[in-house]
């Protein structure tokens, strides 16, 4: 009797998830695995900050419920870590000492929270969120704080600020224009996003650059900025965009940039081993060059497209046209992004 | 005072610690002042690769039932612990050896089965215990430091009893289990960071001196206490235990072990050391009583004493040694040729098995008949922390109606009386001299069969039970005492998660009440008409497939019962009942509502 395909698909966001959906459908026999780092069922990532402030519960984040993967026989494999991959002998080892086979493999891991190393120093006085644990952790200190000064200004700073502001918190913004992922702000729209967010109600929203933190005996944060600008406050959050979550392939031979490099059908230089999402930077033939389309739709299409290719299709990868954010007054088009 | 009720599962391969892992915490955990129960599960195989559970709940409030859901999993072997996933509660934490030898293959890892909502732990075990005592044999004791350090259990409570328990073994045996589980408690409170809420911490147990047995361990205290003489017996499980611990201790105390070739010679020996006038006990299961019934029927017709022990196991035939049945009852009170009286009693706990055994031989040797008490699996290994047994009164020591010279001028050993229990003379006794028989006899022992004879000895020695059941403690009713919408009627080891179960539902708004016999020959039945008739509903829960208990008050009670006859090789959990009463609840208040 053949043994049945077995489909493992590390990361469980919207790409992970529309491509298991994309597989199940198509293929009622074969075994699917989803393997995540992360104990939680699938949620909206960016409806963090709104549980973070107690907009919003636990419940209302969860895009679907844990049971309808057990109906689809889709194994979830939650707060499971891949440490490495073998792709010539298609085995993951997970961190807690066990062997994963699969037949074919899609990486759809995303992006975790990026931290320049000139702060890693300071670290320990930052917060950080960009996972439903982060926020998890970070929501009774979120609670108790009066004061809280945002330090970047990516995608996720915009919406905890909204959040925060709404919850009647003190906000400060320090916009680091180096930092502002998935675009580098020109210094007319840094202009005109501060100048937004203190019409919001931004108690202060300066350019500039962590230069010093220091703990008082208060347990208040005096933040200096390179600016020489100083702020007293309860909480630095840090959102200096994401970076993509891609540790455990170093060194298993698939070809890597910053994200996991993948042709315009998603393959990666080994059979049998896809990308998409987030994590992957895609070959456009015409650009010669790689490129990256986020936010969720873009996700889910790039999830689609790369199961039908598992299941022997041969689809070309096009992102969404009308792929477009509105951050603060400023249209960004979230498709064809030819720098992480 | 918070309370706290927890259940932890040790689960691994035979020879790997499990069992001595769990009883060292539910001695810990007793001597902290926790009610406690302990149950394990083991392979039929003496040893080799069979799963091993040990099962241990902790309470600050008494425990009646072993509960059927665990709290904490424990795995020293994932391969059998990914079996007891499914008892495990939805937000249940396992602990795992995070660092095994080599990786494992594909499912094969217990972590690689947790569901959202339990919580995991990886404490490197193995690289624990071959740190602090230089190879694998510390794992359990490093997962019980792990434990401890998760859960707040006193380290030095819990080394505490690691050296008591192992007091008699070398030095090096108790400074390697020692260390190892200093080794995972100081590993786990300096590299796990707890999410989950269970915890034994800030609950305030009251410590209290109290003994901790198992069922096997209690009847062997009792058989002492009672004086016993001899024990003949032939190995088996879940009985053999009773033997290993009077092998050790009833040569003190000037007694005779006598391992039989086989269940008949050893039910021949006890009669015959009761017809001498010595106490004597044998101790079998399922498929030994079998074998005895014959000698039994002898012992009733003959009117000698003797105490038989039957812890009940999976069957017919040899079946499930290792599993827990309620289901010898039939032959326990029926297995016979004629009409052959004998008296059933069945503990109900750990403490029963004490008390019920002192009360076994001073029956026994009062009304010179048959005493069998029904324990089973479960209740013969599990543990558990109980007051200290109190010794037997001194006239249950010396029962035996002896002859007076008046008898002994002309001596009737069956003479017939308004008891039933003839003056019994002992061999050697001047006068007393007579003839026990297997075959009908006259009041001088002279074998005779005529209806007029065969009629007024078979009265007389059925007269004797009637007298028995006076003085056997009546059945044991809790909960409610009037307008029960289910009363739940059951009997030995499973009266305690019908207790719970009833508590449960009491709880939940439901009358309820649970009674049970502790004698099942002779049947209290006024008792239990009158508890019936107290209840609109009745369920009958019991270990075995037909119903057996249910079938003998069927015939007792004019009432039609709900039956939960179940044979899970566990013992019946208080859920499982909790569940069924609820349901008959509901169903009853939905007739109420049409009508």
């Amino acid at each position: 009797m053949p043994k049945n395909d077995h489909y493992v698909i590390i990361g469980n966001g919207p790409a992970g998830n529309a491509a298991a959906d994309t597989l199940r459908a198509s293929d009622k026999l074969a075994r699917i695995s989803i393997i995540s780092d992360e104990m939680f069922t699938f949620y909206y990532r960016h409806r963090l900050p709104e549980f973070l402030t107690g907009a919003m519960d636990a419940d209302a984040l969860t895009v679907r419920p844990y049971t309808v993967y057990k109906d689809n026989n889709v194994r979830m494999r939650l707060g499971q870590c891949v440490e490495r991959i073998d792709p010539a002998d298609k085995t993951l080892y997970l961190k807690h000492m066990e062997k994963v086979h699969y037949t074919k493999l899609l990486i759809a891991t995303g992006g975790r929270a990026f931290t320049p190393p000139h702060l890693a120093p300071f670290r320990d006085s930052l917060c950080f969120m960009t996972r439903y644990t982060d926020a998890l952790q970070l929501k009774p200190r979120i609670h108790d704080a009066q004061s809280i000064l945002i330090l970047g200004g990516d995608l996720i700073s915009l919406n905890v600020q909204q959040q925060l502001l709404k919850a009647k918190k003190t906000v400060y913004f320090a916009l680091n224009p180096d930092s502002f992922w998935p675009l580098k702000l020109t210094p007319g729209m840094a202009a005109r996003i501060q100048k937004s967010l203190e019409k919001k109600g931004v108690a202060s929203c300066v350019a500039g650059d962590i230069q010093d933190i220091a703990r008082r005996k208060n347990g208040k944060l005096e933040v200096t900025l390179d600016s020489k600008c100083a702020f007293t406050v309860d909480l630095v959050g840090c959102f200096m965009g994401l970076t993509p979550n891609i540790e455990f392939i170093l060194g298993s031979g698939i070809d890597t940039e910053r994200g996991v490099l993948v042709d315009d059908r998603l393959r990666t230089n080994f059979p049998d081993v896809y990308a998409c999402g987030d994590c992957a930077q895609i070959y456009n033939p015409a650009l010669k060059d790689y490129w990256v389309s986020v936010g969720w739709h873009n996700a889910e299409l790039q999830g689609r497209t790369a199961a039908l290719n598992i299941l022997g299709d041969n689809k070309v990868i096009k992102p969404l046209k009308q792929g477009v954010l509105e951050v603060e007054g400023l249209k960004v088009n979230t498709s064809w992004w030819k720098k992480f | 005072m918070a309370n706290v009720d927890i259940v932890i599962e040790i689960c691994g391969m035979a020879g790997e610690g499990v069992i001595s892992g769990g009883e060292i915490l539910a001695r810990c955990m007793s001597d902290q002042g926790f009610d406690i129960m302990s149950f394990d599960s083991y392979p039929a195989e003496i040893r080799g690769f069979g799963k091993c559970v040990a099962h241990t709940r902790i309470g600050s409030k008494p425990i009646l039932s072993p509960g059927k859901y665990s709290d904490i999993l424990i795995s020293l072997n994932d391969k059998h612990a990914i079996e007891q996933l499914p008892a495990l509660r939805e937000t249940g934490v396992v602990i795992y050896d995070s660092m095994p030898r080599a990786y494992l293959e594909e499912d094969e890892s217990i972590a690689g089965w947790i569901e959202p909502g339990m919580t995991s732990y990886g404490v490197p075990l193995l690289q624990l215990s071959h740190k602090a005592a230089g190879d694998a044999r510390g794992r359990n004791m490093v997962a019980l430091g792990a434990l401890a350090a998760l859960f707040h259990i006193n380290p030095d409570a819990m080394t505490a009893t690691l050296k008591k328990r192992y007091a008699k073994k070398n030095q090096i045996v108790i400074d390697n289990n020692v260390n190892s589980f200093l080794e995972g408690f100081n590993w786990t409170r300096e590299n796990i960071v707890k999410t989950d809420r269970l915890s034994f911490g800030g609950v305030r147990a009251k410590a209290a001196d109290k003994a901790i047995m198992s069922g096997n361990q209690a009847v062997v205290r009792a058989a002492l206490d009672s004086n016993i003489h001899l024990y003949a017996g032939y190995p088996i499980t879940p009985a053999t235990s009773i033997m290993e611990y009077l092998a050790r201790q009833l040569p003190l105390s000037g007694g005779v072990i006598v391992q039989t070739e086989d269940e008949i010679s050893a039910i021949g020996h006890v009669i015959g050391a009761g017809f001498a006038g010595k106490r004597a006990m044998t101790a079998t299961s399922g498929p030994g009583l079998c074998l005895m019934s014959e000698f039994i029927n002898y012992a009733a017709m003959a009117e000698c004493p003797a105490v038989i022990v039957n812890s009940q196991r999976g069957g017919p035939s040899t079946g499930l040694p290792t599993k827990t049945e309620q289901s010898d009852l039939n032959i326990a009170l029926f297995g016979a040729s004629g009409d052959s009286p004998r008296i059933v009693l069945a503990p109900r706990s750990v403490a029963e098995c004490h008390s019920f055994t002192c009360m076994a031989f001073h029956l026994a040797e009062k009304y010179q008949t048959p005493v069998i008490l029904l324990l089973d699996f479960f209740l013969s290994r599990s543990l558990k922390n109980i007051d200290h047994p109190k010794l037997p009164d001194k006239k249950w020591l010396a029962s035996n109606l002896a002859p007076s010279a008046a008898d002994l001028k002309d001596y009737k050993r069956y003479k017939i009386t308004n008891s039933g229990v003839s003056p019994r003379a002992l061999p050697g006794t001047p006068g007393g001299m007579h003839v026990a028989t297997g075959l009908e006899h006259n009041e001088k022992g002279k074998p005779v069969y005529d209806a007029r004879t065969h009629t007024a000895m078979t009265a007389k020695r059925y007269r004797k039970l009637d007298h028995a059941a006076r003085e056997i403690p009546r059945p044991l009713w809790t909960g409610d005492k009037k307008d029960i919408a289910v009363g739940v009627l059951t009997w030995g080891s499973t009266a305690g998660a019908a207790m719970e179960a009833v508590d449960r539902a009491r709880a939940a708004g439901v009358r309820a009440a649970a009674m049970s016999p502790a004698c099942l020959a002779p049947l209290h039945t006024a008792d239990i008409e009158a508890f019936t008739a107290a209840c609109r509903s009745v369920l009958v829960p019991e270990g075995n497939f037909t119903g057996q208990f249910a079938n003998l008050i069927d015939g007792a009670v004019t009432r039609q019962f709900h039956r939960l006859s179940e044979i899970p090789c566990a013992p019946i959990p208080a859920e499982d009942i909790f569940d069924k009463i609820m349901d008959i609840a509901k169903i009853a208040k939905g007739r109420k509502v049409k009508a």
